[in-house]
């Protein structure tokens, strides 16, 4: 049966394998078509624009704005600077999308050749396609393994190459110079927040990282690593050492002097060869292998570094506080920990994101508060918590502009006044509750030391409660990050409030807001209802019922034993 | 090869039929079988095997013989010491993972698509009867498909400039806001959505959003906002008709079966 059609089998298998190959191998668009305009103005039209200035209906809502493709500036390529992208990259930026943009991935909706047409029609908006046909594609082959090493000289480079003064200290993207970049077509852009791998636009495998250094981020204030901008570019590594130790010194002998002159004169030499290379200047050989030597020395740093930034994100994005992952809080005898107090350290947090409102005018769009990460702990009569979430700006009044209201950095969490009781049960609207009111704990970065009790029926129908509770609560901004601490009784007397009560899973949701992103009132970011528990001690029981159950059978094995042999004999 | 015992082969039954509904048919086929249902077919297992064995006198010693022998016979008895320490063993783990078990939290039972009210409103106003209500522009199709054109334009319009953060660029519900909501917003390239559905009821759920749902839907969890504040009556109608142009499916009319 196989014999008869092994050749038809066969023929097929061979068929199947030259259609993969073709995909695959296609490395270069088709010339531009009919179809590629077609899927263009369905697809891809409204966010970038009919004429691709990336001016399309949605694009005003948007930030970061959609690509603007007339003037080929692409951010996330494999080719050196001031290079167009390959066909390659525009394919795989459409194939897998934008993380952290309103730019998705198309591997679903639109089919391989689509995709591909798409590309072909992309690049008849800029004529710098037309005369570059093969852009010079970064070399990777130099690569540096992710290890302890690695990363501690990327994170010295960090600081030196001053990657500090946007992304900030740790990389939360809270530089000082973070609140005033603006793109290449003038609109606000923030840096990065290097500990949310997840958002990196173009990936955030070292690979990706190592890209953006040595290519740039096209359109964006990033800079790339050129020759000639690069900290101490013609140096080694041990002579830019000893320089940086030099430079340092209050004082210089003579010889150090000398010493440190030389390093000048080598760095000027490297700048000019660079600079000779960009005029199209023909090198000659021992130029040629000076300058590759200083290169060498950027790719090589330019690997730490991106070891180092690939440490400061988790391996993936955190899961949702959803099932299993809900917040727990734990209970412990005796005093609550403080804010700062080891204990915390103890527990996992659970995760929160959150998302731009745009239920309500005014509406946010734009959100730059990704989440919000929770940890708590109960005794017997209170419970703590303790909020973290990263702000790049640390806001406490400030004049908007426009319409001339305080912006400033807030949260405010949020349960209902009563449980529901089962799951069919109403639960108050998600969003600052509706017909059932919603109970708040509203925090400021202007009072960080004290939580305010609001009852609410509504986002514009909220009322500070008469009767405070006594709420203790302490915030701190350090980095790019808040960790607001807060603490309550159990029960109190106020029939506004919530009362908690040991294994009752309780709605809870979330406003922030960034006072630097406009964020005011309505205006602000919000999740929806999750749910939290006081987690209960475990019941002693589970030592004493599961001993006595493998007792008894143990004593049935043998009962059992006991009548079989008296039955034989 | 020595025959395999009445017992064995029971316990390979028995044992196979569980792996296979337990683990096979979840992870395999991917379908999972609740755990109640995996536990009644394995009941009616148990039954058959029980019935296998009692039909004959002589068939039942033979499925006893081999408990018997190792509950008695002198040679059987490392088996009998290791099925001792066994069972007892395999009882305390199981008993001591239901009392240590956590509580879940309560599920959020919902009903995706409850019943419409019998007039369709816009803000105070009354268009109609819920099952009588038309598109209005819906005849441009056939009689005027330039005028038609520029109604599904405008309503790409106003898809992209409101919609399309939550139900995506390409109307699959996964745009850049979906993944943190709860319930998830619908996916209109779902065959299950707009074909199933009149272009009145549409108009309902767009025009009132979450807060507009009757109890079943969950109205306290729906972040889909109320658009007749937002959008005009003429706004919501053109995106209905994008919405259909765009996915190729027709919402269903009047007069079909039930």
């Amino acid at each position: 049966m196989i014999r008869r059609y092994q050749n038809t089998i066969f023929l097929t298998l061979l068929l199947a394998l030259a259609s993969v190959f073709s995909v695959a191998d296609a490395q270069n668009a088709p010339e531009a078509s009919e179809e590629g305009k077609r899927v263009y103005e369905k697809s891809c039209a409204h966010c970038h624009g009919t004429e691709g200035r990336g001016d399309g209906s949605a694009a005003e809502n948007l930030l970061p704005r959609p690509r603007d493709f007339t003037r080929g500036l692409y951010k996330i390529r494999s080719t050196e600077t001031g290079q167009v992208p390959t066909d390659q990259d525009l394919f795989d930026i459409i194939t897998e999308g934008m993380p952290g943009t309103s730019m998705p991935g198309w591997d679903t909706s639109l089919s391989a050749n689509e995709r591909w047409e798409v590309v072909a029609y992309i690049k008849t908006f800029y004529d710098g396609f037309k005369e570059n046909t093969a852009p010079r594609q970064i070399d990777l082959s130099g690569k540096i393994a992710y290890a302890e090493q690695s990363i501690e000289t990327g994170k010295a480079l960090y600081t030196e190459l001053g990657c500090v003064e946007c992304h900030g200290n740790v990389g939360r993207g809270d530089g000082t110079s973070a609140p005033t970049l603006t793109d290449e077509w003038g609109f606000q852009t923030w840096p990065a927040n290097l500990a949310q791998g997840w958002t990196f636009r173009g990936g955030s495998e070292t690979e990706d990282i190592f890209k953006r250094f040595i290519g740039g981020i096209a359109g964006s204030p990033m800079p790339a690593f050129e020759g000639d901008s690069f900290l101490h570019f013609g140096l080694t590594s041990e002579e830019s050492k000893r320089l940086t130790e030099l430079e340092n010194k209050d004082e210089m002998t003579e010889a150090e002097d000398e010493e440190s002159a030389a390093f000048y004169e080598k760095m000027d030499a490297a700048v000019d060869i660079a600079l000779r290379i960009t005029e199209g200047e023909t090198l000659n050989a021992a130029d040629r292998q000076s300058f590759n030597n200083a290169m060498k020395v950027v790719y090589e740093k330019s690997w730490h570094l991106a070891n180092y930034v690939k440490s400061l994100s988790p391996e993936k994005r955190p899961e949702p506080a959803i099932g299993n992952n809900a917040l727990r809080s734990q209970y412990i005898g005796g005093e609550l920990p403080t804010l700062g107090d080891a204990a915390w350290e103890t527990l996992k947090a659970s995760y929160f994101p959150l998302v731009g409102q745009v239920i309500l005018e005014p509406r946010q769009f734009n959100p730059t508060i990704d989440s919000v990460n929770v940890k708590s702990f109960y005794n017997d009569n209170e419970v703590a918590f303790l909020f973290t979430w990263d702000d790049r700006t640390h806001t406490t009044a400030s004049e908007d502009e426009e319409t001339g209201k305080m912006l400033e950095d807030a949260v405010a969490i949020q349960f209902p006044v009563k449980v529901p009781q089962g799951p069919t049960a109403p639960k108050p609207y998600f969003l600052w509750g509706g017909r059932l009111p919603v109970y708040l704990w509203y925090w400021k970065a202007s009072a960080p030391e004290q939580v305010t009790e609001l009852t609410a029926k509504g986002i514009s129908n909220a009322e500070v409660q008469a009767v405070q509770s006594d709420l203790q609560a302490e915030g701190t901004y350090t980095d790019g990050q808040y960790n607001l601490w807060v603490k309550r009784a159990l029960k109190t007397d106020d029939k506004k409030d919530l009362q908690l009560e040991p294994e009752v899973f309780v709605p809870i949701a979330f406003s922030a807001w960034d006072g630097a992103n406009g964020d005011v009132e309505a205006k602000r970011v919000i999740s929806s209802w999750y749910t939290f528990v006081l987690e209960p001690v475990p019941s002693s029981r589970r030592f004493i019922y599961p001993p006595l159950v493998a007792l008894l059978s143990v004593g049935a094995l043998f009962g059992l034993r006991g009548f079989a042999r008296r039955r034989n004999s | 090869m020595k025959r395999l015992s009445l017992f064995t082969k029971c316990l390979i039954i028995f044992v196979g039929c569980w792996v296979f509904l337990r683990f096979i048919v979840g992870n395999v086929i991917s379908v999972p079988i609740p755990g109640s249902v995996v536990a009644m077919y394995m009941g009616l297992i148990i039954i058959a095997i029980l019935v296998h064995i009692s039909v004959e006198d002589s068939r039942f010693r033979e499925f006893l013989r081999p408990i018997h022998e190792t509950l008695i016979d002198d040679n059987k008895r490392l088996r009998r010491r290791v099925i001792a320490v066994l069972i007892p063993f395999a009882l305390l783990a199981y008993t001591y993972s239901i009392f240590a078990q956590r509580a879940n939290p309560p599920g959020n039972p919902r009903d995706a698509h409850p019943s419409p009210p019998l007039e369709l409103t816009y803000k105070d106003e009354v268009i109609g009867k819920m099952q009588e209500v038309e598109n209005p522009f819906r005849h441009y199709e056939k009689d005027d498909p330039e005028a038609f054109k520029a109604h599904v334009e405008n309503g790409r319009r106003v898809y992209y400039q409101n919609c399309f953060y939550c139900h995506g660029d390409d109307l699959d519900g996964q745009g850049h806001f979906a993944p943190h909501l709860q319930p998830l917003p619908a996916n209109f390239q779902d065959p299950g959505i707009i074909p199933n559905f009149q272009e009145s009821f549409l108009f309902w759920r767009i025009s009132k959003g979450g807060p507009g749902l009757p109890a079943a839907g969950t109205p306290w969890d729906s972040a889909m906002p109320v658009w007749e504040d937002m959008l005009t009556k003429d706004e919501i109608w053109d995106v209905i008709l994008f919405l259909s142009d765009y996915t190729g499916y027709q919402p269903r009319t009047f007069g079909e079966g039930h």
